[in-house]
């Protein structure tokens, strides 16, 4: 983690082929949580409202939606501190570095707290519409910026930016 | 003004520290739901009630919750508090005491729930205190985070700082 800190040519020379690795995952992890959500039925609104739908008697929503949340922030998290972090020494335009992390923390927060709009308010319109184009812009977001990192990573290090 | 070297990581930390949060607040909506915070509660949980027809729970029904939790759990802990030390000036003494609290409660709340199962029922209080200190422990630990790289008020001054030169990887001040 020193090219994080410590960023030089000969530390980022090293660090490509690990970081190249780690970005194929996160790749494959946002893929495949596509291809998750696609095989539930959760990317149709039908299939969202059918998922989501709360048992009698639960007035804050259906557990399966706070577990999702539960388990999607940690995974959210995690990615945008990791993808976000490794733009930082990528030879990448402060703008556009904050941008691809501002415009995927807002997508994913409203793919994850869109559903409570029908909690809070039940047949709130557009709310799994909502929820599924947030998730494809987050997972689209995400995606560019892994592939914004692997062209650029330690090809040109700076030390600061400001 | 805050440090150019932490400046940079605004972004990815403040939507890491966002995130954080949310899996704070819908775990506690998931233990209140699912457990509930009375000891009562977390025995019935765990040893089954005739009242609502609840079964005891299965050694493979814990581990199919603590098994993932071993993982996340901790990498949550050590990439916060990673974080902490290298962004806030906290020493070095509160900063263990209160990592220490952290990982007891984080230990203690996945292991309780096999003590309470299969050895001691009476340790479910034990369950309710591990999980509060985790969450008020990690609330501290974000806003500590959240302190550090918020740039500060106007003519407001910077409590501690980071140690070393540009050169140097910054360290939490001892």
């Amino acid at each position: 983690m020193r090219f994080l800190v410590q960023p030089n040519p000969a530390v980022m020379d090293r660090a490509r082929p690990p970081v190249r690795a780690f970005l194929g995952f996160a790749a494959l992890l946002l893929v495949g949580w596509v291809a998750s959500r696609a095989a539930h039925g959760a990317l149709t609104p039908d299939g969202l409202a059918r998922i989501l739908e709360p048992s009698p008697g639960e007035r804050f929503g259906p557990l399966a939606l706070w577990e999702e949340v539960h388990q999607g922030a940690f995974l959210y998290g995690f990615l945008l501190l990791t993808l976000g972090s490794l733009l930082v020494v990528c030879p990448v335009a402060p703008g556009l570095r904050n941008g691809l992390v501002g415009a995927a923390t807002v997508a994913a927060l409203v793919d994850l707290l869109a559903p409570f709009l029908h909690v809070v308010r039940p047949g709130f319109p557009g709310w799994a519409l909502l929820r599924i184009g947030a998730f494809g812009v987050a997972t689209a977001v995400l995606l560019a910026t892994v592939a914004v990192a692997w062209a650029t990573f330690g090809r040109e290090p700076r030390r600061t930016d400001g | 003004m805050v440090d150019p070297r932490v400046a940079r990581f605004t972004a990815p930390v403040a939507a890491f520290a966002t995130m954080v949060a949310l899996v704070m607040a819908t775990g506690a909506v998931l233990f209140a739901r699912k457990i509930g915070f009375d000891g009562g509660q977390v025995r019935a949980f765990y040893l089954g009630a005739e009242a609502g027809f609840a079964e005891p729970r299965s050694l493979a029904g814990l581990l199919e919750v603590a098994v993932p939790h071993l993982l996340a759990v901790p990498l949550l802990i050590f990439v916060t508090l990673h974080l902490v030390a290298f962004a806030s000036g906290m020493r070095r003494r509160p900063f263990a005491l209160l990592a220490g609290i952290t990982w007891g409660c984080a230990g203690a709340g996945i292991l309780a729930g096999f003590a309470i199962r299969f050895a001691w029922p009476w340790l479910a209080p034990l369950k309710v205190a591990a999980f509060v200190g985790l969450q008020a422990t990690m609330l501290a630990w974000l806003l500590l985070l959240v302190a550090a790289i918020l740039p500060p008020a106007r003519g407001a001054s910077r409590s501690g700082g980071l140690t070393g030169s540009e050169a140097a990887p910054p360290r939490a001040a001892r």
